[in-house]
C-alpha cells in the first residue's frame, strides 16, 4: 500500500467520519426505540400478555445474533476499499449484506473506476459512490413514505374469513413466499453443486436442515418448547461448524 | 391479563384504526428525518474529505443501480408489507437487511405469538420484532467496529472462512426445513424448478435476487391453485 492509499484510508477512517456515521446510526436506533416502546404500550393496552411480548423480543434478539455477526463480516469485507465508517453505516441501517458489495461495485463502475479498488479511489469518487449507494437503495423507504398508508388501507379492506379458525389464503401466501424464498436459495446451491462442482453451500444447507429436523422433533414430540427460541440459531451454528470440517475434508 | 383491558371486537377495531393512523403519521415523520440525514451523510463526509459528489457521475451510477434495485424494492414492498403491517414496514425499509433477517425474524416472532396476519397482535409483534432485531444488529455492529482492529486476525483466520462464507446457506437450510414442512403439499414444485433452472442456466446462480422474485411469485401462484382446489385443508 503506497502513501497515497494509506493517507486516503486514514481520512476515511478519521474520527470525524466515525462521528457522522455514529450520528446517523443513533438517529435510526432512536426510531427503533420509539416504535418499540409505542408497540409495547399498545400491546399492553389491548390486553396482550406481557410474557408474549417479552418472548417476541427475546426470540427476535436471539434470532438476530448470528446473522448480525455475519453482517459484521460484511463490514470487514468492505473496510479495505471504503474504510470502516461507511460500510458500518451501510450495513447497520438501510443496507443489505447480500446486495451491498454488488451495489458498491456497480456504483464504483458508474463513477468511472474499473471496480471497487482503493488504488483508484479519490475523495470525490468516494463521496459520489456513497451517494449512489444511498440513493440507489431508497426505493422501499420512498414507497413507504408515499404509499404505505393507502396500501395498508387497501389490504385491510379485503375480507377475511373470520372465526372459523381456517387458514386464509393470506396465511398460505406467506408460507408460500417463504417456501419460494428458501427454494430459490437452495436451488442455487443445487445449481452450484451440479454446474460448478461447488458442494459446500449445499452440504451446509443440508446439515442445517438436518439439525432443524432434530429440533422440530424435540419440540413437537418431546414437548421441548423452550427450544423454539434457539432452534434456528443453533441449527445455523451447527451447520457453520460443520462447513469448517467439510471444507477441510474437501 | 396484565395492565391492559380486554376490548370487545368493535372497540379493538376502532382502537386499531387510531393506532394505525398515528403509526403512519409518526412513521412518515421518522422516515423523512432519517432519509434526509442518510442522504446528507455523503455531503457531510465530503466536507471532511474536502470533495463533493460529482453529480454527472452520480446520475450515471444511480441509473445503473436503480435499474436493478428499484423494481426489486417495489416487489419486496408489495410482498412484505402485508406480512409486516405498518410500523414494522416503516422500520424495515429504513433499517435494511429485509429478506435475510427482518422478515424471517418477524415471521418467527409472529408464529411464536400465534398472531394472525392483519390483526392488531400481528402489527404489534412484528414491530417489536423488527425494532429488536434492528437494535441488536446496531449493537453487534457497534461493538464489532470497536473491536475490529484486535478481532481482525481472528475473523480473517482462514480456518473460519468456510463458516462465514456459508452463513446464508446455513440460514436457508434451517429455515427451508421449517417452511417445507409447513407447505409440504406444494414445496417440492418450487424446489425442483429452482434447482432445474440453476442447473440449466448457471448464470441464474448469481442472480438470486431475480430468482427469488420469480420462484416466490410462482410458489404463491401454485399455493393459490392448491388453496382453490381445497388441497391445503389440514
Amino acid at each position: 500500500m503506497d502513501i497515497m492509499e494509506a493517507s486516503l484510508l486514514d481520512k476515511l477512517n478519521s474520527p470525524a467520519m466515525y462521528g457522522i456515521v455514529a450520528l446517523a446510526i443513533v438517529l435510526v436506533a432512536a426510531m427503533c426505540v420509539y416504535f418499540m416502546v409505542k408497540s409495547w404500550r399498545a400491546g399492553i393496552q389491548i390486553g396482550m400478555d406481557k410474557n408474549v411480548l417479552r418472548k417476541a423480543i427475546v426470540s427476535s434478539a436471539t434470532f438476530t445474533l448470528l446473522p448480525a455477526f455475519s453482517v459484521l463480516l460484511g463490514v470487514v469485507a468492505l473496510s479495505g476499499s471504503m474504510g470502516i465508517p461507511l460500510p458500518w453505516l451501510r450495513l447497520s441501517v438501510i443496507g443489505n449484506l447480500q446486495y451491498e458489495v454488488n451495489v458498491a461495485e456497480i456504483a464504483a463502475k458508474g463513477v468511472g473506476l474499473s471496480g471497487l479498488k482503493i488504488t483508484e479511489m479519490t475523495p470525490e469518487a468516494f463521496v459520489t459512490i456513497a451517494l449512489v449507494m444511498t440513493a440507489g437503495i431508497l426505493g422501499g423507504a420512498l414507497l413507504c413514505l408515499l404509499t404505505l398508508k393507502a396500501y395498508s388501507k387497501k389490504l385491510s379492506g379485503k375480507p377475511k374469513a373470520a372465526g372459523s379458525g381456517r387458514k386464509t389464503f393470506g396465511d398460505w401466501a406467506m408460507v408460500a413466499m417463504f417456501v419460494g424464498m428458501c427454494a430459490a436459495y437452495i436451488g442455487s446451491y443445487i445449481g452450484q453443486a451440479v454446474a460448478h462442482n461447488v458442494m459446500l453451500p449445499l452440504l451446509t444447507a443440508l446439515v442445517a436442515a438436518s439439525a432443524m429436523a432434530v429440533c422440530e422433533f424435540l419440540e413437537r414430540k418431546k414437548r421441548m418448547h423452550w427450544l423454539e427460541n434457539f432452534d434456528l440459531a443453533a441449527s445455523m451454528l451447527i451447520a457453520m461448524a460443520a462447513s469448517v470440517l467439510l471444507g477441510r475434508v474437501m | 391479563m396484565d395492565n391492559g383491558k380486554i376490548l370487545s371486537g368493535q372497540e379493538k377495531q376502532s382502537w386499531f384504526a387510531r393506532y394505525n393512523e398515528s403509526m403512519h403519521r409518526e412513521g412518515r415523520i421518522w422516515t423523512v428525518v432519517c432519509l434526509g440525514f442518510l442522504l446528507a451523510v455523503p455531503f457531510l463526509m465530503g466536507l471532511v474529505l474536502g470533495a463533493m459528489p460529482d453529480m454527472n457521475r452520480f446520475l450515471r451510477g444511480f441509473i445503473n443501480v436503480a435499474i436493478i434495485y428499484y423494481p426489486t424494492s417495489l416487489v419486496e414492498y408489495l410482498i412484505y408489507v402485508p406480512m409486516l403491517g405498518a410500523g414494522a414496514s416503516y422500520l424495515s425499509f429504513i433499517t435494511g437487511n429485509l429478506s435475510n433477517l427482518k422478515i424471517p425474524c418477524a415471521i418467527n416472532a409472529r408464529e411464536m405469538a400465534d398472531a394472525r396476519v392483519g390483526t392488531p397482535e400481528n402489527e404489534i409483534i412484528s414491530t417489536l420484532s423488527v425494532a429488536t432485531s434492528s437494535l441488536v444488529t446496531v449493537v453487534v455492529l457497534a461493538l464489532g467496529v470497536l473491536l475490529l482492529v484486535p478481532l481482525q486476525p481472528v475473523l480473517s483466520n482462514p480456518v473460519l472462512t468456510p463458516a462465514f462464507d456459508n452463513v446464508v446457506p446455513a440460514l436457508f437450510g434451517a429455515l427451508g426445513l421449517k417452511y417445507f414442512l409447513k407447505g409440504k403439499k406444494f414445496a417440492a414444485i418450487p424446489l425442483v424448478l429452482s434447482g432445474a433452472v440453476c442447473i440449466l442456466m448457471p448464470s441464474m446462480i448469481r442472480q438470486t435476487s431475480v430468482l427469488l422474485i420469480i420462484i416466490g411469485a410462482l410458489t404463491i401462484g401454485v399455493s393459490f391453485i392448491f388453496y382453490k382446489k381445497g388441497a391445503l385443508e389440514e
